[in-house]
């Protein structure tokens, strides 16, 4: 035996092969993430390519954390990948986008992600709109720093504004189809294929729209292109008490969510912890008596208070 | 929402002059009101096409508290009125308030001739099981076993289910809602508002003071929080399997047709006569 012959044998082992294309699609139940999936396993299959797709569906529902594994190559043996594996990290929600961080390949991975956050209700500490967050708290420039190449959309307000917030995801898929190399048409009859016949419009309207905002993300090469997530209006809630016709009744006091109301010495209700009060109008509504308004003041630059 | 609600004043709908109204304290009557004007301030109905008009007992109150055209008519009888209101003012938003005694037991008939006759009225009957301003005697809604001054042993008479008896008697929208969910009990009265035909919309109620206070429901929050472990949604609406129980009220729009109207039929006939009056 030479040493040639066994020089050669690698040459056609598996291991030896191009690795197959990782691209990671994360969010949460309800938003689309299989559908993407499913539209990029379909076209690299048509596009003459071995797909596995894994998924995970059913026991998250709606408002659970969603995750599916798409890789596609000449040959694909595992269904999944592996942590540092990932070509391309898609993610529908922040907080899922930096709950699957660590499986982007460290040194070439691209982080696209929308920036709408789903809070939980187990993490939801202060429900005022804008306050700050113990949860996913790192920022847009922070999460620049962890990845090679990343793009925070505003995906969720980029297709209200197309007019159907639920083409999010299209937006995405449109961001994504910049990291290969399939023709736009392919993309775009995969796309219409898959959409409900009566969004088809609008959807491929979404998918323009994503595309060539990374595209012109990515003109600038030498700064990471990122955008903040847009900072939601702060307002200081303010209510209005009129005592004489509060009639004592405590509902106010023991439904509020934030129990920031008690009654006072005249057994009158009274806004006892204003900083806890988010403003949503539960007493206002419940008060039989009529005897409560809230006032939403709006309050420029003005922050939440966290607990 | 935060907008949507920003905009509703309920001040702006009532008689300032009356209040504070003479309702008790938690009385669920007022979260109802407040869910009647802020519907109608959603459809942005002009007060002066407005006409309230309500019967006898606490609910019967209520219209005297609506900056608008408001009629406090006999103990039973608001949806005769309001027939006949509606009949010859078609251009008047006619809304009848009446409580469960008034409208199921003093007023039944009224009740189901005017589900039949299927006329654009909308009546809004607030249900709290008890005749509360008389001093708490038993109602043809109170459940089974509660007690009430006239059933000092517990109530032993089947109780009514008021929206199958108004689907059954033709209105043509037919729903249910608790005092707790004041958007959706809102949303619920402007459907109800909007329907062509009889609108008849139940609001269940807590009777705090008189019902409450003798079967140990605890005070006014407490009646609240027990309407949402015990209202059930209107999956589970009522079915030879789960048949009418108090305590699983199916909730949200039960019944919604089209049948013809009745206005407009009568008003065809009435021209047909005057017609041939004039030949």
């Amino acid at each position: 035996m030479s040493e040639t012959s066994i020089d050669a044998a690698p040459a056609v082992a598996p291991s030896a092969a191009k690795p197959p294309f990782n691209v990671l699609i994360v969010g949460v139940g309800g938003q689309g993430v299989i559908m993407v999936s499913k539209v990029l396993a379909a076209l690299a299959q048509w596009r003459g390519f071995e797909v596995k797709q894994s998924e995970v569906h059913g026991m998250a529902k709606r408002g659970g954390s969603v995750f599916s594994h798409v890789r596609f190559g000449k040959r694909v043996w595992s269904p999944t990948i592996a942590k540092g594996e990932a070509d391309v990290l898609v993610a529908l929600e922040w907080a899922e986008g930096l709950r699957w961080l660590p499986f982007l390949k460290p040194d070439t991975g691209i982080f696209i992600c929308d920036t709408k956050r789903i809070v939980p209700p187990f993490a939801c500490l202060n429900r005022t709109p804008g306050a700050p967050m113990r949860y996913s708290r790192e920022t847009a420039d922070e999460v620049a720093s962890y990845v090679a190449e990343g793009y925070a959309i505003d995906a969720t307000t980029m297709a209200e504004e197309l007019g159907n917030e639920r083409a999010a995801n299209v937006v995405l898929l449109g961001a994504l189809s910049n990291a290969l190399d399939f023709p736009v048409a392919d993309w775009e009859t995969t796309v219409a294929d898959f959409v409900p016949k009566k969004t088809v419009a609008v959807n491929l309207e979404a998918f323009r729209l994503g595309r060539t905002w990374v595209a012109e993300a990515r003109a600038p090469a030498a700064d990471v292109p990122l955008v903040h997530a847009p900072v939601a209006a702060s307002y200081a809630p303010r209510l209005e008490i009129n005592a004489d016709w509060c009639k004592s009744c405590d509902i106010c006091v023991k439904l509020c969510p934030e129990r920031c109301l008690k009654l006072n010495a005249e057994r009158v209700a009274e806004l006892a912890a204003p900083e806890k009060c988010t403003g949503c109008r539960l007493c206002e509504w419940l008060c039989p008596d009529f005897a409560i308004r809230v006032h939403l003041d709006p309050q420029a630059g003005a922050e939440g208070t966290a607990r | 929402m935060f907008t949507d609600a920003a905009n509703f004043d309920v001040r702006d709908y009532l008689r300032k002059e009356m209040m504070p109204h003479f309702l008790c304290p938690g009385c669920g009557h007022g979260i109802a009101l407040r869910a009647l004007l802020w519907a109608l301030h959603d459809l942005a109905i002009d007060k002066d096409k407005l006409a309230v008009v309500s019967g006898i007992g606490c609910a019967g109150r209520l219209s005297a508290y609506i900056d608008a055209n408001t009629f406090h008519t006999t103990h039973g009888r608001p949806l005769a009125y309001a027939t006949g209101l509606a009949l010859a003012r078609p251009d008047l938003h006619v809304v009848v308030i009446s409580g469960d005694g008034d409208c199921l037991a003093i007023g039944g008939n009224h009740l189901i001739h005017a589900c039949r006759r299927n006329l654009k009225i909308t009546c809004l009957m607030l249900n709290n099981e008890i005749y509360g301003m008389t001093g708490g005697q038993v109602s043809p809604t109170t459940s089974e076993s509660r007690l009430t001054t006239t059933t000092p042993l517990g109530n032993n008479e089947p109780n009514f289910d008021a929206c199958a008896l108004a689907t059954a008697a033709g209105a043509g929208f037919v729903g249910r809602e608790v005092t707790r969910h004041v958007p959706k009990l809102k949303e619920l009265i402007k459907a109800g508002l909007e329907h062509p035909g009889f609108a008849f919309v139940e609001v269940l109620s807590d009777c705090t003071e008189v019902f409450g206070r003798k079967n140990d429901l605890g005070s006014s929050p407490e009646m609240i929080m027990r309407q949402k472990s015990e209202i059930r949604p209107s999956a589970y609406r009522n079915t030879v399997e789960t048949p009418f129980h108090s305590t699983s009220l199916p909730t949200g729009i039960l019944t919604q047709n089209d049948r013809p109207e009745y206005g407009a039929a009568h008003r065809r006939a009435a021209a047909a006569v005057v017609a041939k009056g004039a030949k």
